[in-house]
């Protein structure tokens, strides 16, 4: 056992660092660093350029175009990437439906969408939860009936963050309701482009248009686009949750916000010392770094397993609770730096255009803190994460 | 000894829900947060009306002679409903100046202030100079010329005259500043529980007056206190609307064939969430019935640091068990999460106040 990096690891280091030096483009570098939104066009951007590099596939087997890269390389790349600021991957193509195409799909789905996919031709998003069936995700109502070739489906899916800028869409729908609510789930591909879609925002409490109600209305897709059989997505529906899960900790991420938290501390004044050198304060963020050394160090198992073939399984859930906890654990400790400076709030209300004598930093403090209440409820909720552990990992 | 309200005191009690009740649904609130005064104007000539911006000034200045346990009670109803009219900013922080100033018209600025027509900002904070009340570089020169940078002052859109806190010649003090006046900017912005706010610029600006030479500090700080009083109160009502919409909404919801509120896990954390409330108030009551001043101050600074937990805590549980429909800027719950949340942070933060309290 050791933690120490070999010295090929350290070379791919370097090539990391040199390829985000030249290619990780500057001015969304800037937007990154100072918080602003990307359009869709810089986040394709970006994604184009990793995947011009060949490096979008680090999850993916090789077989499908996937990096080969060992775990220890996997998680030098992502911790990299994280430490330059950059945006974090649309998660839904690349890592939730790709592989349950490559696992479940057909030859044809996998010729078609993969390559998309890794090139990120494809803006891909999730179809999963209904106003009525969230933690209770099976209970799912929304329909396909059959009709010759095609699948026609009507209903509503909701929290679909990205929708507005998606291509396509993974949809788990109704096609029998005669039994269990777990079977007569199937697991269907949707051209955003299809007559009969609507995609409604949903404004949450940052005040931010991220996630969508998308309608269905007699919306005809082919019956090719079906992954695996008919009936049977619930099971392909749960393989997804666990890659969902296991790739949003986001460790190396939350190291990258502490230590800039930690150097505006030194410049932050609560009382007549920097809040840097105020013992409550400090106490708080070491707190905070151990947890985090234990979460990296839980997903570096994780990865580990990963890369010995082992499919990431009801531990992931534990990544999933501790992971967005300490997300946000760390945006209250933000927020309590900012103190009444940061309550000049853009978001629902608007004050671009006025200049606000409180940093950018501080007024960001707010909106970061209302936009993360929502990690701890999304992909399942911590709850049914508990439950999962208790029935799956721990037998009870 | 004596923990019940007076017959006075339950009846503005009553009244003031009553309000809230019948005219400040969440859609009315969320109207008045989208004007550009932030508030409805109406509410505000009803308050005055009602006799309730009279409340904390004494008989002689014209007000209700009443105290903190009649502001107390009114903000927990205000907080059960997040009332956003400007009866802190107003009242509580510039009355409570203005109240114990040695300002020479102040009686006139009570008047306004009681009969509504006249709105009052306390500017006391700077950007980067912490929640210390005397920590601030605006200077109030002996002419009586203003100049600083002034943050966070509540409701300053609607404000007709500022109460600038500044260094003085002889420590510190107060300059009367009326809105339009040369060499003032006032930048305005919402705040995100929804309520208006500002910064005021000042540029050699004249003052109407300059008052409290000798204990303004003092005097700042006792407002501070009341204020602390009025917005934990209202945290406290937000708290238990927090816990009754999550109630509320776990009966209806089902998931799994049966009532969220059905799940044994869900019921301790509702359980929890009253809990937190219940204590907050024992810890409120304590405060308003301490006469001794020193042990007072002590224990207000207790209570700020026991409500920016508890306050935030019931908040985010309340949003948690609500779900994804707890994110979402439609229900009203996450709006309770944001105005309590900017009370965690008003005057200082829990961390601060725990000092404090250590300190004194």
């Amino acid at each position: 056992m050791d933690l120490n990096f070999s010295k090929e690891d350290l070379e791919f280091r370097d090539e990391v660092r040199e390829f985000l030096d030249k290619e990780y483009p500057k001015h969304i570098k800037e937007k990154m660093n100072n918080g602003d939104e990307l359009s869709r066009e810089e986040v394709v951007e970006w994604h184009k350029a990793v995947a011009k590099k060949g490096w979008m596939g680090h999850s993916w087997p090789v077989e499908h175009g996937g990096t080969g890269w060992d775990a220890t390389k996997v998680y030098i790349y992502l911790r990299e990437l994280a430490l330059a600021g950059c945006p974090t991957f649309v998660p839904f193509g690349l890592q939730m439906v790709a592989p349950v195409i490559w696992t479940f799909g057909s030859e044809e789905q996998k010729k078609k969408f993969l390559p998309r996919i890794l090139n990120f031709d494809d803006w891909w998003c999730q179809g999963y939860s209904e106003p009525g069936s969230g933690s209770d995700l099976a209970s799912l109502k929304c329909k396909a009936v059959r009709e010759g070739d095609e699948y026609v489906l009507n209903g509503q899916k909701t929290w679909t963050t990205l929708g507005q800028h998606a291509d396509w869409i993974f949809v788990l729908v109704r096609t029998d309701d005669s039994g269990k609510k777990q079977e007569g789930i199937t697991f269907i591909l949707v051209d955003m482009k299809t007559p009969g879609i609507e995609v409604k925002p949903i404004i949450t409490l940052d005040g931010d248009h991220e996630v969508n109600e998308v309608w269905f209305d007699n919306v005809r897709v082919p019956a090719e686009n079906v992954v695996g059989e008919e009936g049977q997505g619930w099971t392909y529906a749960k393989f997804l949750l666990f890659h969902e899960r296991s790739s949003i900790a986001g460790a190396p991420n939350m190291r990258r916000v502490l230590n800039s938290l930690k150097i505006r501390a030194k410049n932050t004044y609560h009382t007549d010392k920097p809040l840097s050198e105020d013992k409550n304060f400090q106490s708080k963020v070491a707190q905070f770094e151990l947890d985090l050394d234990a979460l990296e160090m839980t997903e570096l198992r994780g990865l580990a397993a990963m890369r010995e073939g082992k499919s990431p399984g009801a531990e992931s859930s534990l990544l999933k609770i501790k992971g967005t906890e300490l997300q946000q654990r760390l945006s209250t400790i933000a927020v309590e730096m900012a103190g009444h400076e940061g309550m000049p709030y853009g978001g629902p209300y608007g004050f671009s255009d006025v200049e606000v004598a409180a940093t950018k930093s501080d007024q960001l403090s707010a909106p970061k803190y209302l936009n993360f209440r929502k990690v701890t409820i999304y992909g399942g909720t911590n709850e049914i994460q508990k439950n999962i552990i208790a029935k799956a990992v721990l037998g009870i | 000894m004596n923990l019940s309200f007076t017959d006075e005191q339950n009846l503005l009690r009553d009244s003031v829900s009553k309000f809230c009740g019948s005219d400040y649904d969440f859609e009315t609130r969320m109207k008045s947060v989208n004007s550009d005064s932030g508030h409805n104007p109406e509410h505000w000539k009803l308050f005055a009306e009602l006799g309730w911006l009279a409340i904390p000034f004494s008989e002689d200045l014209g007000g209700l002679d009443g105290g903190d346990v009649d502001l107390s009670l009114m903000f927990e109803e205000f907080g059960k409903s997040i009332v956003v009219e400007p009866y802190l900013a107003n009242v509580v922080l510039s009355g409570g100046v203005l109240k114990r100033s040695d300002l020479e018209n102040k009686t006139d600025l009570i008047e306004h202030l009681i009969t509504g027509e006249k709105q009052i900002s306390l500017a006391n904070y700077e950007p980067q100079k912490g929640f210390n009340l005397d920590n601030v570089d605006c200077e109030i020169s002996e002419d009586g010329s203003v100049n600083g940078l002034k943050t966070t002052v509540l409701n300053a859109p609607n404000a007709d005259f500022f109460l600038v806190f500044g260094k003085h010649q002889t420590g510190h003090a107060f300059a009367l500043i009326s809105k339009d006046a040369k060499g003032s900017k006032v930048t305005t912005y919402k705040t995100y529980d929804g309520f208006v706010s500002g910064d005021l610029h000042l540029e050699n600006c004249k003052a109407d007056a300059v008052f409290s030479k000798a204990d303004a500090v003092d005097i700042l700080h006792q407002a501070i206190l009341e204020g602390i009083i009025c917005v934990s109160s209202e945290a406290i009502g937000a708290m238990e609307t927090c816990y009754k919409l999550t109630i509320e909404y776990t009966q209806q919801r089902e998931q799994f064939g049966q009532s969220l509120s059905k799940f044994q896990a869900l019921q301790h954390r509702m359980v929890d969430m009253f809990m937190e409330t219940e204590f907050s108030k024992s810890f409120l009551l304590k405060v308003l019935a301490t006469d001794d001043e020193n042990e007072r101050t002590k224990l207000i600074y207790g209570l700020k640091n026991q409500i920016a937990k508890a306050g935030k805590y019931v908040g985010e549980e309340a949003v948690q068990l609500h779900g994804g429909m707890g994110v979402t800027e439609e229900m009203s719950v996450g709006h309770y999460l944001k105005r309590l949340l900017v009370i965690t942070n008003l005057f200082g933060s829990s961390d601060y106040f725990l000092d404090k309290y250590i300190e004194s």
